[in-house]
């Protein structure tokens, strides 16, 4: 007999399993109301916290997670480093800006847009990966970044300059007029729900198993026949779109865009974020964002040190866990 | 007109070597992205700002003095930030440590001195002398004579002396190196204090020839670095010279022809073209991959 078969028979002799935690995540009551027990929570939080501040904090943390859930999958599982991604953030922000302002679309077609326009902007910068790798990558998406805020910064003619992009008007959904925080939550909520949804069914997809086949090692992968430049671009545009997404809502959230909103710091930030959290676990990113916004929220006071906390974290995680809190993988190959 | 900007070009390119030589030459080594590199050459320059306008202390001394306080500092950053990760760890993650020294001694320059532009007090001779109807300023030729007699020491110091010797080995081959007596962690300890003086020395001169210092300069310092290394081939010295020289006579006619505001980004955009024509730079050699 198969060990695997005589397990299955032991079990059905019906010994009594004991309650562990292991077998209390396996029964679907359980499942359930994990799921929906803090689904429910997220939906009544504006009605148990009406304080707009608090409210305010929580809807940076829902946009940022937004953004490293996107990084997290170039970072953690295509195993680029990107430091551009706040020019994706951005080029989905002034899209929304100008498209709003200037030809009055409607919002959702603004973010969707934002989203698309980010998607290719990521294709474009991805397709060099396939001759440009490790480090050199790196660096153009540096350039790619820098190129994006400093032409923001000079084009004055269609950016608004330095001064940027003012009197975003108040978006509206189908009818859903978005003005407090409470509704700026409940966007950014379906924005996350959205973006979880669809990254765990790419994760776990015949696709996703591929790429992070990649991951794992890049030689073997392409030796089982899986068209490793190709999925490294296509993963890179994905990661791109979600910024996109995220820079749609900055815009009409904060009603006004500037080139300083996506600078190189920012595109820092969200690495630091993402390797807190954990690279390469889906959600784990999301901690590495609570952890860090309440960071950057308890230092206020001391707003002028923010960058000297943010690097020394930085270096400290790094240097004592790579694998940062949740994460399963560190950087390999 | 046009032998003006090529002179200030070539100034600017010399000054961009220094600059680059460290960045390269720790590339070359350890294959590791010093973020910090650029924030370290503009503490070294604050240093001498501070000392030549505080203290007003001999403008040789200062600019030794500061040289040596940056080198020092990356020295520093190379023993808390990179050397635990060498071994065992892959690269990426030192680059982000790297990125996070970046920013600890960006804020704490900033603490100190502010971001503001300051000027700068010149410390070479206002003279200008005629040659061929050309009027040039002696500021320029002094500067241009320093960097490129430092990049000539560093040539022969690699080249002649042990320790130089020392460091070429361990470019070539870290495990050999180390089987051949060579102690690791000293020589590449010495590689961040060269490089950090190299780039101080740049800094100070890039600082003196437009009379102003700002903290933003840091990371442009940076940036520069890369470009210039990735363009002329990393690792090489001939290839920091090339990039140097290219990146900083480009970017004055740039300056000059085209659009200040659009400089940069033509320099990024460079960057970028180069990157996609020929990864390795223009002396690099093709790198192979192994399987």
């Amino acid at each position: 007999m198969k060990p695997g078969t005589q397990k299955h028979g032991k079990q059905q002799t019906g010994t009594i399993i004991p309650m562990t935690f292991k077998t209390l995540a396996k029964n679907p009551v359980f499942k359930t109301a994990a799921f929906l027990l803090p689904a429910l929570g997220c939906v009544l939080l504006p009605h148990v916290m009406t304080d707009t501040y608090y409210l305010g904090i929580i809807n940076y943390m829902i946009l940022y997670a937004i953004l490293c859930m996107g990084l997290n999958l170039i970072l953690g599982y295509a195993g680029l480093l990107s430091l551009g991604h706040a020019a994706f953030y951005g080029l989905g922000g002034y899209t929304t800006a100008i498209l709003i302002t200037r030809c009055g679309f409607g919002f959702l077609s603004c973010l969707i847009l934002s989203g698309i326009i980010a998607l290719l902007f990521g294709i474009l910068l991805g397709l060099p990966t396939r001759k440009v790798r490790g480090d050199y990558f790196c660096l153009l998406t540096i350039a790619f970044g820098e190129i994006f805020r400093l032409v923001a910064q000079a084009w004055i003619g269609f950016t608004n300059g330095a001064m940027g992009i003012v009197g975003i008007p108040i978006p509206a959904i189908l009818g859903w007029s978005i003005r407090t925080e409470a509704d700026f939550y409940y966007l950014g909520l379906i924005l996350l729900a959205f973006t979880s949804i669809t990254l765990s069914l790419l994760v776990n997809s015949k696709f996703g198993r591929a790429f992070i086949a990649i991951r794992e090692d890049e030689l073997a992968a392409s030796v089982m026949g899986i068209n490793t430049a190709v999925y490294k671009i296509i993963v890179f545009g994905i990661g791109c779109f979600y910024a996109g997404l995220a820079g749609s809502y900055l815009a009409v959230y904060q009603t006004t865009v500037t080139p300083s909103n996506f600078r190189l710091e920012e595109s820092c930030l969200m690495i630091i974020m993402v390797i807190v959290g954990g690279m390469g676990s889906l959600f784990a990113p999301i901690a590495g964002v609570i952890i860090m916004t309440l960071a950057t929220e308890y230092f206020r006071g001391i707003s002028e040190y923010r960058m000297l906390i943010i690097g020394v974290i930085m270096v400290a995680v790094l240097l004592f866990r790579p694998q940062g809190i949740f994460g399963t993988s560190a950087f390999k190959g | 007109m046009f032998f003006d900007v090529l002179l200030i070009g070539i100034m600017v390119g010399a000054i961009y070597t220094l600059v680059t030589i460290g960045y390269s030459m720790v590339y070359s080594i350890l294959k590791l992205m010093n973020f910090a590199h650029g924030d370290v050459y503009i503490f070294g320059t604050f240093i001498c700002y501070t000392l030549l306008e505080k203290y007003q202390l001999n403008p040789v001394l200062a600019i030794l003095v500061s040289a040596v306080l940056g080198g020092i500092l990356a020295s520093f950053v190379e023993i808390v930030a990179y050397r635990r990760l060498r071994a065992g760890q892959h690269r990426m993650i030192s680059m982000i440590t790297a990125l996070g020294a970046a920013y600890v001694i960006q804020n704490s320059n900033e603490l100190k001195w502010g971001n503001q532009v300051m000027a700068f007090p010149s410390i070479l001779s206002a003279k200008t002398f005629q040659v061929f109807g050309l009027t040039i300023p002696m500021t320029q030729i002094i500067i241009l004579a320093i960097a490129v007699g430092l990049i000539i020491l560093f040539t022969l110091f690699l080249k002649y002396h042990p320790y130089g010797k020392a460091i070429l080995c361990v470019s070539e081959d870290i495990p050999t190196a180390s089987l051949m007596g060579i102690p690791i962690n000293k020589t590449i300890t010495m590689v961040y204090f060269i490089g950090g003086m190299l780039g101080v020395a740049g800094g100070i001169l890039y600082s003196t020839s437009y009379n102003a210092v700002s903290l933003a300069m840091g990371f442009r310092g940076t940036i520069i670095a890369f470009t210039a290394a990735v363009i002329g081939g990393i690792g090489s010295l001939g290839g920091a010279l090339v990039g140097g020289m290219l990146l900083g006579i480009c970017e004055n006619f740039i300056g000059v022809y085209v659009s200040s505001s659009y400089r940069d980004p033509i320099t990024f955009l460079l960057l970028i073209v180069i990157l996609l024509v020929k990864p390795t730079g223009i002396m690099g050699a093709a790198e192979q991959t192994k399987v």
